[in-house]
């Protein structure tokens, strides 16, 4: 059997148990070995009956993205799952409930949206989760014992999952779930194949490390903890949240401290103030949150504060779509503060790289003395991959809050001091002898405030100067180039989520006989200008896809190197899809060929 | 703003603070103040309390938001944070989170508390965040040269109220009181002895104190909060005040003609780091 590359997509109403299905499975086929790629998709809405969709992309070999096509559609609700009856590709396979309209009371019934060449497969649910529970509530876990059986996985490492899963609801319910995916199991055993795609034989991969399978806002927090984060301040907004609600359970296991505060600025205020006191600090909000944050950013430039802020982007602007993916706030965050607020701003692109950059951004903004925001957002905070920790200790940098200088006895401390790197010593209340005042006023190196037109350049000159930094340091992945070596006909520049869809477009294209790279910038501010002009002299053409309108990556490039790239931006509200990656690769060879 | 010269009058006042022990808790610069401004009475209080109560500079931060009553972390020799406009008290709350150990006084002025801060005070009172903010209350913008605050009187005229100020002030300690703070108390910037001795008091307290303090802005108010209309007005909390009682707290509060001076309401209840370490003792946590 080839190598595993499988997509399915669970389909139901809220309410119907589709999320926590997806959730199941995900779980099992990485406890299996497999790697996973999950991204859901849910109405905004708490109560209700909106759509939900769980899509899970399994495979033998690490993936970048999701596929715009899926293997296996499974319907709780045909009513919801009928849309997408198109996104099936050919030969694959519909599962859906096998009993009539009349019988199971919904308006349309899955059997006739099936297209040719697709194989439907209706399967009585409710039948065998009345009979295996007494009730049709389990159907979501029967139908997942169902596509375990067919697929040929082993049911145990399910049954452990469902036991671990529910055993807050009490021993009836892990029972009456567990009792549902085995009737589910044993009823789709050996029964059906699809015949190009199936599980194992697998060996699992002795791999390097741990794996683990993580949301992207779960990587964040292990991350934080990993670098052991100290205190916590935050204030709910989606997609954000989850950081917050996983380190309060945390972080007081460890002695550590996390406050809600009353809305984004006395977070952004507190985690400032925290910074200024010598703790390893951050907060985390989504756009309207980092709008609010803004003028307490620049207070942290000016300062010379640590901060660490994670924003995940949603779309905007304004309440925008709370749970709709964007990568629209990548303006704000480089600018968004009054006057030149220099600050490094970073962005992950998968789930492994939200636990990096978390662990890395406490050390940029610790060593660089500054406001550091790591770019997330919902596609990337709540996808789901299988990721690898290393299993020997921290691979973070711990140490360096520490103050950077001691003071000689009888010296004057200067707070800051215009140094050749523009790193001056700092000094944190409790420290002896070393009292000073910081303000967002301008100031002198003593802190004092002062607005002369020399020491304004000269501050404003320090500020700047030391992030570049960032930006030669062995430590900190800048950009990365992937693909073709040498020349190109098409390269890609991309950032944060949308990278992933991006690789996958270019190996399709490698595939097909193009010569294309793509480049990862993962740090946005300071921008890796050397980098991405000697990248952009071997492409023949620049292709810049991003999940925006105003294509404002694209902008900050064109207008940084005035190169010109050519846009692929749009607001679909979810992920770019891979071929209209491919297809701009396409045309763009074929005009350059 | 260089250090300027210091003029003879200034070095003989020095002099004197020196004598007394305090010039360590002086910083070398001088107030930015007009002269007459209430605000020297306050530094005068608050290096007065740092030095009988033998504060470390080393351990203490005073945080202010934006005003001229937010300048004064310049004015004294202790780690400072002048932060934004408004923002006093979420700062001081993170310095608190992140060491407790640490002696934090929170400073602003009405508008910066009031207005634009109006928010967070409910939140550091509730929490009971072991700081002292002290408020000082000139019933007018200062810094930005004379506007109406949320604590002006009605019919005061101001360069935003050419028609007399319409609305009524707030009455922060009815607010304070309310909110739950756990230490309230007033005092006056014409009477430094005890401004002293209540700032003194609230910084020993452990939990959040507010000590509102009156103090005439003697450039932008020459009606409302002078000295001398202050002085005929403010009055002592009756002798047989009892600070554990929130009514008879309440009641003073309610008369903003002739504002009492003292101690109004005293509670001792677990602070922010107390309750942190609740939470770590519930989650089975040891404290680093
Ligand atoms: C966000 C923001 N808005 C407005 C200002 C302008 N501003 C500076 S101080 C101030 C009011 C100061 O009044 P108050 O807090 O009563 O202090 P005082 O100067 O009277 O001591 C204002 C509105 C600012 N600095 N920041
Ligand atoms: S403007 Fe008013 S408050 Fe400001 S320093 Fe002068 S007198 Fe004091």
């Amino acid at each position: 059997m080839n190598a595993t590359d499988i997509q399915i997509a669970i389909c139901g109403s809220a309410g119907d148990g589709t999320i926590a299905a997806g959730d199941i499975l995900r779980n099992a086929v990485a406890a299996a070995g497999y790697r996973v790629i999950c991204f859901d998709v849910y109405p905004p809405e708490i109560r209700g009956f909106g759509k939900c969709i769980s899509r899970l992309r399994i495979t033998t070999e690490q993936s970048y993205s999701l596929k715009r096509q899926s293997d296996v559609l499974v319907s709780l609700d045909d009513s919801h799952a009928i849309p997408h009856a198109g996104e099936v590709r050919d030969n694959g396979a519909v599962i859906f409930e096998s009993q009539s309209i009349a019988q199971c009371g919904e308006g349309e019934h899955m059997s006739g949206h099936v297209l040719p060449g697709q194989i439907p497969y209706g399967f009585p649910l409710r039948e065998l989760a009345q009979k295996a529970t007494g009730g049709a509530r389990s159907r979501n876990l029967v139908v997942l014992g169902y596509i375990a059986g067919l697929l040929g996985l082993a049911p145990t490492s399910f049954q452990r999952i469902i036991e671990k899963k529910f055993a807050k609801q009490g021993p009836a319910v892990v029972s009456r779930n567990q009792a549902g995916f085995q009737a589910g199991f044993d009823a789709g055993a050996g029964t059906f194949k699809l015949d190009d795609v199936a599980f194992g034989p697998f060996e699992k991969p002795a791999s390097a490390g741990k794996v683990i399978m993580l949301s992207g806002n779960a990587a964040v927090v292990q991350g934080c903890l990993d670098a052991e984060l100290d205190t916590f301040f935050g204030y709910p907004i989606t997609p954000a949240t989850t950081i917050m609600e996983r380190l309060a359970s945390e972080l007081p296991k460890r002695g550590r401290r996390l406050l809600q505060t009353e809305c984004e600025i006395s977070a952004i205020a507190a985690t400032i103030g925290a910074g200024f006191a010598g703790s390893r600090t951050a907060t985390a909000t989504s756009g309207p949150g980092l709008a609010l944050m803004a003028e307490m950013l620049g207070l942290a430039t000016i300062t010379e504060t640590p901060c660490v802020v994670f924003v995940s982007q949603r779309g905007g602007p304004s309440t925008g779509m709370p749970t709709k993916t964007e990568q629209s706030d990548l303006n704000a965050a480089l600018y968004g503060s009054p006057g030149d607020a220099q600050r490094i701003v970073i962005a992950p692109t998968n789930v492994e790289g939200c636990y990096r950059c978390a662990g890395k951004a406490f050390e940029m903004a610790e060593r660089y003395q500054t406001p550091v925001i790591v770019l997330l957002d919902l596609y990337l905070s709540n996808r789901y991959e299988t990721v690898t920790l290393s299993e020997s200790g921290s691979p973070f940098v711990l140490d360096a809050n520490k103050p950077l200088r001691r003071l000689e006895p009888g010296e004057a401390y200067q707070r800051y001091a215009l140094t050749p790197d523009g790193i001056s010593p700092r000094a944190v209340p409790g420290d002896a002898n070393c009292m000073h005042v910081i303000t967002g006023l301008e100031h002198n190196e003593l802190g004092r405030p002062n607005d002369s037109a020399e020491m304004h350049t000269a501050m404003s000159r320090k500020r700047h100067d030391k992030l570049l930094g960032a930006l030669a340091h062995p430590d900190f992945t800048v950009t990365k180039r992937f693909g073709d070596t040498g020349k190109v006909k098409v390269g890609i520049l991309a950032w944060g989520s949308t990278f992933g869809e991006c690789l996958e477009a270019m190996f399709m294209a490698q595939a097909e006989g193009i010569r294309c790279a793509a480049m990862k910038v993962v740090m946005l501010s300071p921008f890796p200008e050397k980098a991405i002009s000697a990248f952009m002299d071997d492409c023949d053409a620049v292709l810049v896809p991003e999940v925006n309108y105003e294509g404002q990556f694209a902008q900050l490039v064109q207008g940084v190197l005035a190169r010109p790239v050519v846009r692929l931006s749009r607001v679909p509200s979810s992920p770019m899809p891979v071929e209209l990656i491919l297809g701009e690769i396409r045309r763009l060879s074929g005009v350059n060929a | 703003m260089s250090i300027p010269a210091m003029p003879v009058f200034v070095d003989v006042k020095l002099r004197e603070v020196q004598e007394s022990g305090r010039l360590e808790y002086r910083s070398r610069s001088l107030p930015t103040w007009c002269p007459g401004c209430g605000y020297f009475s306050i530094v005068e209080g608050v290096t007065h309390a740092c030095n009988e109560m033998g504060i470390s500079r080393d351990q203490s931060v005073v945080v202010s938001g934006i005003g001229c009553a937010s300048r004064f972390p310049f004015f004294v020799n202790l780690y400072g944070f002048h932060t934004l406009h408004g923002r006093v008290l979420p700062v001081a709350t993170g310095i608190k989170t992140a060491n407790d150990r640490l002696t934090v006084i929170g400073i602003g002025g009405d508008g910066d508390g009031f207005a634009i801060g109006g928010g967070h005070i409910s939140h550091a009172a509730k929490r009971n965040v072991d700081i002292t903010y002290l408020l000082f209350d000139n019933g007018i913008y200062g810094l930005t040269k004379g506007q109406t605050s949320p604590l002006s009187a009605v019919g005061l005229r101001t360069t935003t109220t050419p028609f007399e100020n319409p609305e009524r002030p707030l009455n922060p300690l009815m607010m304070l009181l309310s909110y739950g703070a756990s230490w309230v108390g007033q005092a006056y910037a014409g009477h430094p002895d005890h401004l002293r001795e209540m700032i003194t008091q609230a910084v020993a307290h452990r939990g959040f104190s507010y000590l509102h303090i009156l103090s005439p802005c003697v450039t932008f108010d020459k009606t409302s909060k002078t000295y001398v209309n202050l002085g005929l007005q403010v009055r002592k909390l009756p002798e047989n005040h009892d600070p554990s009682n929130l009514m008879a707290a309440m009641h003073q509060a309610q008369d903003m003609d002739h504002p009492a001076l003292g101690l109004y309401y005293q509670q001792f209840r677990p602070t922010l780091g107390d309750t942190f370490e609740q939470v770590s003792a519930k989650a089975g946590g040891h404290n680093t």
